[in-house]
C-alpha cells in the first residue's frame, strides 16, 4: 500500500464519518476533522472537493443546497444508505488494521 | 441497492448533460468556502481586505481544484474531445487537398462496401412480404424443388403445421391487352395461398380458399402493383375488371402493394397471381408431376426443429401410401433460406469490397503518416509542454474521425446512388425483376461499423508512430536527412497496398476475361442471322394440333422474301428454355446390360439443324414423315457418339430405354457439336427427338428463322405473317443475338462487377503510390539539390527517384501475384470451360498494368524535382 492510497482512503473514511451525525458543507466538513482531530489533521481544498465530488459520484453522498445558519445558501453534504453501510465497512477495516500495525509494533 | 444505482446514473448524465449547470455550482461551491475561510479571518481581527487576500492565499489555485473534481465527475473527457474536435477542424480546413483526397479515398472504399452489403440484403437476407415471416418455411422434399398438387393438397390437410401453401412460376399465358397478344409469366398459386402466407393487398382482396379451388377451374386474378400501373395504365376501376388470358376472362379481385418482395425471392415479381387450375395446368392431377414449389406456415408456439420433425412424419406416411417415394421426406426446411446458388459470389464480393476498403485505408494511412511527419515539431513542442501521448495519440484519432466522417457521409451517398440505379436496371429475364434496395438500418449500421473501423485502420497506426518522437532533435528541426532505411511504415503500406491491388487486379482481369471469351465463344450455331420467334399455346384449346400449326406456321415464314429457311423446336439452345438434362439408363443395339447416359435433350422440327447450321455429319435430318405412330428416331451429337459409340457413327444404331418402355429408338443422324446450356459448358453429349412425336404438353414452342441478310429487317414481316394465323396464340420475336443475351448475363455481371472494384482498387492505390511518391520527393529536395549541384544528369535523378519507387511496387507485385495464384483457385466453379483460374495472360496483364500506372504515377513527381534549380532549393532550407 503506497503512502498515498492510505492517505485517500483514509481521507474518505474521515469526510463519511464528519457527515454521519448531521449534513455538513465542505467547509464544515473540512473544519469539524480538524477539531475532532485536535487540530492534528489538516484537510486541503485541493484533496477536499475532488474527494466529495468523487463519493457523490459513487452513491455514498447525497448534495443539497441549503441556508446555512447565517443564511447562505451552501452545498449540504448527507450520507446515503448505501454512504452509512459503505462507512460501517471502512471503519471496521481501518480498525482491523490499526490493530495489526499497533501489534507490529510492539511485538516487532 | 437499485437506489444507488439510480442516482449514480442519475448524477453521470446530469454531468454530462448539464455541464454548464454543474460547472456553476461547483464555482459557488468553492467561493462559499472562500468566503468562510475570510469570514474566520476577520474573526481572528484582520481587515476584510486582508482576510480575503489571505483566504485566496490559503486556498491555492482554485481553477486547480476545478480541474481535479471535473477530472473526477469524467466533464475532463467530453472537453477535451469538443476541444480537440474544433481544434483539428480548423487544421483540417486549411489543407482542403489533404482532405479531398483522404476522404474520397474513404468514401470510395466504404461506399464499394456499402454497395455490396445491400445487394446481399436484398438477395440473401431479405424477408419476403408476408404476415409473420419468421413462421413461414421453405419446404423441399427428397431432392424436388416441387411437389405435386395431390402432395400439396394432402401436406396441408396433414395437420402437421398450421398451413402449406404452394406457387409456381414456370408456365407463361398470353394476356390479350385489346391490342397485342403478351406472353405473361404468373405466379399461379394454390387456393389458399393469400390466407396461408398473408401476402398483403393494397387494394380488393386475396382469393378466399372457396373461389380458388383449382378442381373447379376458377377464373380470377390479383395483379402486381407495377401491372397495374403500367399494363393496365393506372386503372382505377382496376377490381371487377377483366382480364383476357389464353382467350378467356379472369376478373381481377386484387392489386398487390408497391415495392412487394416475393415468395419467390430474387426479386422476382410476377405480373399476374392466378389459382392453379385445370386449364392453366392441364397435368394438375398428374400423381408424379412438379406443380408447386411448398411453403410451410408454422403453428403458433411450434418450433422449426418440431415443425420439420411432424412434416417428415407426415410426408413420409403419405409415401407409404400413394408411393411417391420421390417425395417422401423433408430434406430442407428453413426460414427464408440464403439462397446457396449465389452464396460463393457474394462472399467473394464480401471480400474483394473488403481489401478495396484495406487499399483506401492504406492511402489515407499513408496520408496521415507524411502529415505526422511534417508536424514533427508542433507535437515535440506539445509534448515538451507536457501533453501526454494518450492526448496526443486522441487528438490524432479525432481527426481521424473527421476524415472518416466525411467520407463515409461520401460513401453513404455514393451506395444510395448505386441503389437508385440497380433498382432502375432492367435484366433481360422473362419474368420481371423488382429489386428495392434501400439505405435501411443495417445499411447505416454498416456505414457507422466502417467507420469505425476505417478510423482504427488509418490513424491509430500513424497516432501511434508520429507521437513516438525524440523531442530534442525534432524541436531544432532535424530531419532523418539522408537516411538509408528501406523498411519504413510508409514503404510497407505502399508494398502492402501494391500487393492487394495486383490480387484484385487478377481477379477482375480473370472476369473480364471471362466475359470476352463468352461473348466471342462459338455457340456451335448461328446467332447473327437467326431470329427467334416464340409461341405460348392456349392450354385450353386442346383441340388445335400443335405440331400442325407449328408446321404451317414455318412454311408461311418460309415462304418471306430474306428467309432462307425456318424450323420448329421446342426450346431454343442457351436460354432459360434450353430444354431438359436427362441421366438415363439404356440399352444400345438391344444389349441387355444397360448404360448410364447423360445428356442433353432437345426436341426439334424438321430442317432445325440447317436453320442454325449445326453441320450434320452423317445420316438425316428429321423430316415430316417423323410422325406419331412412324418408327421412332432420334440424332445424336458427336459428343455422344464420343462417349457410347466409341467415336464410331452411330446412325442406323438403335436404343431402348431400360426404365420404361417407349420401344426402340433408331438413330438416323449425326449432328456437329454445339452449345446447350451455358456458353462455357464441358461439351454435353445430345439426344434429338423429333417434335411431333413428342408434342404432348406442349405449351410453348419457337419459330427459328434463318434469314439471309440483316435478321433485325424480318422481324415485322415475320411477326405479320405468324399472327395471320391465330389472334389468339401469343408471338414474341427476337433476334438470336438478345434472346441469348441471358446466357450471358452471369458473365456480364461478374465482369461489370469484379472489374469496377478491381479498377476502383487499382485508383486508389495509384493515388496512393503517387501521394507518397511526392511527398518522398518534396522531402529529398535538398539531397537531390546537392546531387544535381555535384554534376547529376536530369537522368540519373529520374531513376534515382523512380527506383526507389519501383523496388517497392516490385516487392508488393511479386508478393500479390504469388498470393493470387493462391487466391484464384476456387474462381474455377465461375469460368467458362478453358479458362484457367491462373490464366497467364490475366496475371501478365496485371503486372503491365500495374508496372506501368506506378511508373506514371511516380515519374510524375520525378520529372518535378529533377528540374530543381540546386539553388534555389539549398536556400528554401
Amino acid at each position: 500500500m503506497r503512502p498515498s492510497d492510505l492517505i485517500q482512503g483514509t481521507l474518505d473514511l474521515l469526510i463519511l464519518k464528519a457527515v454521519a451525525t448531521e449534513p455538513r458543507h465542505g467547509w464544515a466538513i473540512a473544519k469539524r476533522i480538524e477539531a475532532v482531530s485536535g487540530d492534528v489533521l489538516q484537510v486541503k481544498q485541493g484533496s477536499l472537493y475532488p474527494a466529495l465530488h468523487r463519493l457523490e459520484q459513487q452513491g455514498w453522498l447525497r448534495a443539497d443546497w441549503r441556508r446555512n445558519e447565517t443564511g447562505r445558501e451552501a452545498k449540504f453534504y448527507s450520507l446515503t444508505k448505501a454512504g452509512r453501510t459503505q462507512l460501517v465497512e471502512e471503519v471496521t477495516q481501518w480498525e482491523r488494521l490499526s490493530k495489526a500495525i499497533q501489534l507490529t509494533l510492539r511485538n516487532a | 441497492m437499485l437506489q444507488q444505482w439510480l442516482d449514480v446514473v442519475r448524477l453521470r448524465l446530469r454531468t454530462f448533460f448539464r455541464r454548464e449547470r454543474v460547472e456553476a455550482e461547483l464555482d459557488r461551491e468553492l467561493h462559499f468556502h472562500l468566503e468562510q475561510q475570510a469570514l474566520e479571518n476577520v474573526a481572528r481581527g484582520m481587515t476584510p481586505h486582508d482576510a480575503r487576500a489571505a483566504a485566496q492565499r490559503s486556498f491555492g489555485g482554485m481553477e486547480h481544484v476545478k480541474e481535479d473534481v471535473r477530472d473526477v465527475r469524467g466533464t475532463a473527457a467530453v472537453d477535451h474531445i469538443v476541444r480537440d474536435l474544433r481544434y483539428t477542424l480548423r487544421a483540417l480546413v486549411r489543407e482542403p487537398l489533404f482532405v479531398l483526397a483522404a476522404a474520397t479515398s474513404i468514401a470510395l472504399g466504404v461506399g464499394g462496401n456499402l454497395a455490396v452489403l445491400s445487394l446481399a440484403q436484398e438477395f440473401l437476407f431479405a424477408a419476403p412480404t408476408v404476415r409473420e415471416p419468421n413462421q413461414l418455411v421453405e419446404i423441399r422434399q427428397g431432392g424436388n424443388s416441387a411437389a405435386s398438387y395431390r402432395r400439396w393438397k394432402d401436406l396441408n390437410e396433414s395437420g402437421a403445421l398450421s398451413s402449406v401453401a404452394g406457387y409456381s412460376i414456370e408456365r407463361a399465358v398470353n394476356w390479350y391487352s385489346g391490342t397485342e397478344v403478351v406472353s405473361l409469366i404468373p405466379m399461379l398459386v394454390t387456393a389458399n395461398f393469400f390466407d396461408a402466407t398473408g401476402v398483403p393487398l393494397a387494394r380488393g382482396r386475396g382469393f378466399s380458399s372457396g373461389e380458388a379451388d383449382a378442381e373447379r377451374d376458377p377464373h380470377v386474378a390479383v395483379v402486381s402493383h407495377s401491372f397495374w400501373q403500367g399494363g393496365l395504365k393506372g386503372d382505377s376501376a382496376v377490381i371487377g375488371s377483366v382480364l383476357m388470358l389464353n382467350g378467356e376472362p379472369y376478373v381481377i379481385v386484387g392489386v398487390l402493394p408497391d415495392r412487394l418482395r416475393s415468395v419467390s425471392g430474387y426479386g422476382i415479381s410476377p405480373q399476374v397471381y392466378l389459382p392453379l387450375s385445370r386449364s392453366l395446368t392441364p397435368d394438375l392431377a398428374a400423381p408424379h408431376a412438379s406443380i408447386v414449389n411448398l411453403l410451410g406456415r408454422l403453428k403458433p408456439g411450434q418450433s422449426l426443429r418440431s415443425g420439420r420433425v411432424e412434416l417428415d412424419a407426415a410426408a413420409r406416411r403419405l409415401a407409404r401410401i400413394d408411393g411417391d417415394t420421390t417425395m417422401a421426406g423433408v430434406q430442407e426446411f428453413e426460414r427464408n433460406g440464403i439462397p446457396r446458388k449465389i452464396l460463393p459470389f457474394f462472399v467473394l464480393l464480401a471480400v474483394v469490397s473488403v481489401l478495396v476498403l484495406g487499399i483506401a485505408c492504406a492511402n489515407v494511412a499513408g496520408l496521415l503518416l507524411a502529415r505526422a511527419t511534417t508536424r514533427r515539431r508542433e507535437i515535440a513542442v506539445r509534448m515538451a509542454l507536457g501533453a501526454s501521448r494518450m492526448r496526443l495519440i486522441q487528438q490524432l484519432l479525432v481527426e481521424g474521425l473527421w476524415l472518416a466522417l466525411l467520407g463515409t457521409a461520401g460513401g453513404l451517398a455514393f451506395s444510395v446512388v448505386f441503389m437508385q440505379f440497380v433498382n432502375r436496371v432492367s435484366l433481360p429475364v422473362p419474368v420481371p425483376i423488382e429489386l428495392h434496395l434501400a439505405p435501411n438500418g443495417v445499411v447505416l449500421g454498416g456505414a457507422l461499423g466502417l467507420m469505425l473501423l476505417t478510423i482504427l485502420l488509418c490513424a491509430l497506426a500513424p497516432a501511434l508512430r508520429a507521437t513516438r518522437v525524440a523531442l530534442a532533435g525534432a524541436l531544432k528541426q532535424e530531419e532523418p536527412r539522408f537516411t538509408n532505411r528501406r523498411f519504413t511504415m510508409r514503404g510497407l503500406l505502399l508494398t502492402g497496398q501494391v500487393t492487394v491491388s495486383t490480387i484484385l487486379l487478377v481477379t477482375a482481369f480473370l472476369f473480364v476475361r471471362n466475359l470476352a471469351r463468352t461473348q466471342l465463344a462459338d455457340p456451335g450455331f448461328e446467332v447473327a442471322h437467326t431470329l427467334v420467334a416464340q409461341i405460348g399455346f392456349v392450354q385450353s384449346r386442346s383441340g388445335v394440333d400443335r405440331t400442325a400449326f407449328l408446321q404451317s406456321a414455318v412454311e408461311r415464314v418460309r415462304a418471306l422474301p430474306g428467309v432462307r429457311t425456318a424450323a420448329y423446336a421446342r426450346g431454343v439452345p442457351l436460354t432459360i428454355r434450353g430444354g431438359s438434362t436427362n441421366g438415363e439408363r439404356v440399352r444400345f443395339d438391344g444389349r441387355t446390360e444397360a448404360v448410364h447416359v447423360q445428356y442433353a435433350r432437345d426436341v426439334v422440327g424438321p430442317d432445325y439443324f440447317a436453320t442454325l447450321s449445326i453441320r450434320l455429319l452423317g445420316g438425316r435430318e428429321f423430316v415430316r414423315s417423323d410422325e406419331p405412330g412412324a418408327p421412332r428416331v432420334a440424332i445424336v451429337n458427336e459428343e455422344f457418339a464420343r462417349r457410347y459409340f466409341d467415336g464410331q457413327s452411330p446412325v442406323g444404331h438403335r436404343f431402348r430405354y431400360a426404365e420404361h418402355d417407349a420401344g426402340d429408338f433408331e438413330i438416323v443422324g449425326l449432328a456437329a457439336n454445339s452449345k446447350h446450356r451455358t456458353i462455357g459448358e464441358e461439351q454435353r453429349p445430345a439426344l434429338y427427338l423429333p417434335l411431333a412425336q413428342h408434342a404432348d404438353g406442349l405449351e410453348v414452342a419457337f419459330v427459328l428463322v434463318r434469314t439471309i441478310t440483316d435478321a433485325n429487317v424480318l422481324i415485322v414481316p415475320t411477326r405479320e405473317a405468324l399472327g395471320e394465323l391465330d389472334r389468339s396464340t401469343a408471338v414474341e420475336i427476337r433476334p438470336m443475338r438478345s434472346a441469348l443475351a441471358f446466357a450471358l448475363l452471369p458473365s456480364q455481371i461478374g465482369a461489370a462487377v469484379l472489374g469496377s472494384l478491381g479498377t476502383l482498387g487499382l485508383v486508389l492505390a495509384m493515388l496512393g503510390l503517387y501521394a507518397v511518391v511526392s511527398y518522398t520527393v518534396s522531402r529529398r529536395v535538398s539531397e537531390i539539390a546537392i546531387r544535381v549541384a555535384l554534376g547529376a544528369t536530369y537522368g540519373r535523378i529520374i531513376r534515382l527517384v523512380i527506383g526507389d519507387a519501383a523496388a517497392l511496387v516490385g516487392l508488393g507485385l511479386a508478393l500479390g501475384l504469388a498470393i493470387s495464384l493462391l487466391v484464384t483457385r476456387p474462381f474455377t466453379m465461375f469460368l467458362v470451360a478453358g479458362l484457367s483460374a491462373s490464366d497467364p495472360l490475366s496475371f501478365g496483364g496485371t503486372a503491365l498494368a500495374l508496372a506501368l500506372v506506378s511508373l506514371l504515377a511516380s515519374w510524375i513527381p520525378a520529372r518535378r524535382v529533377a528540374r530543381i534549380d540546386p539553388a534555389l532549393a539549398m536556400r528554401l532550407e
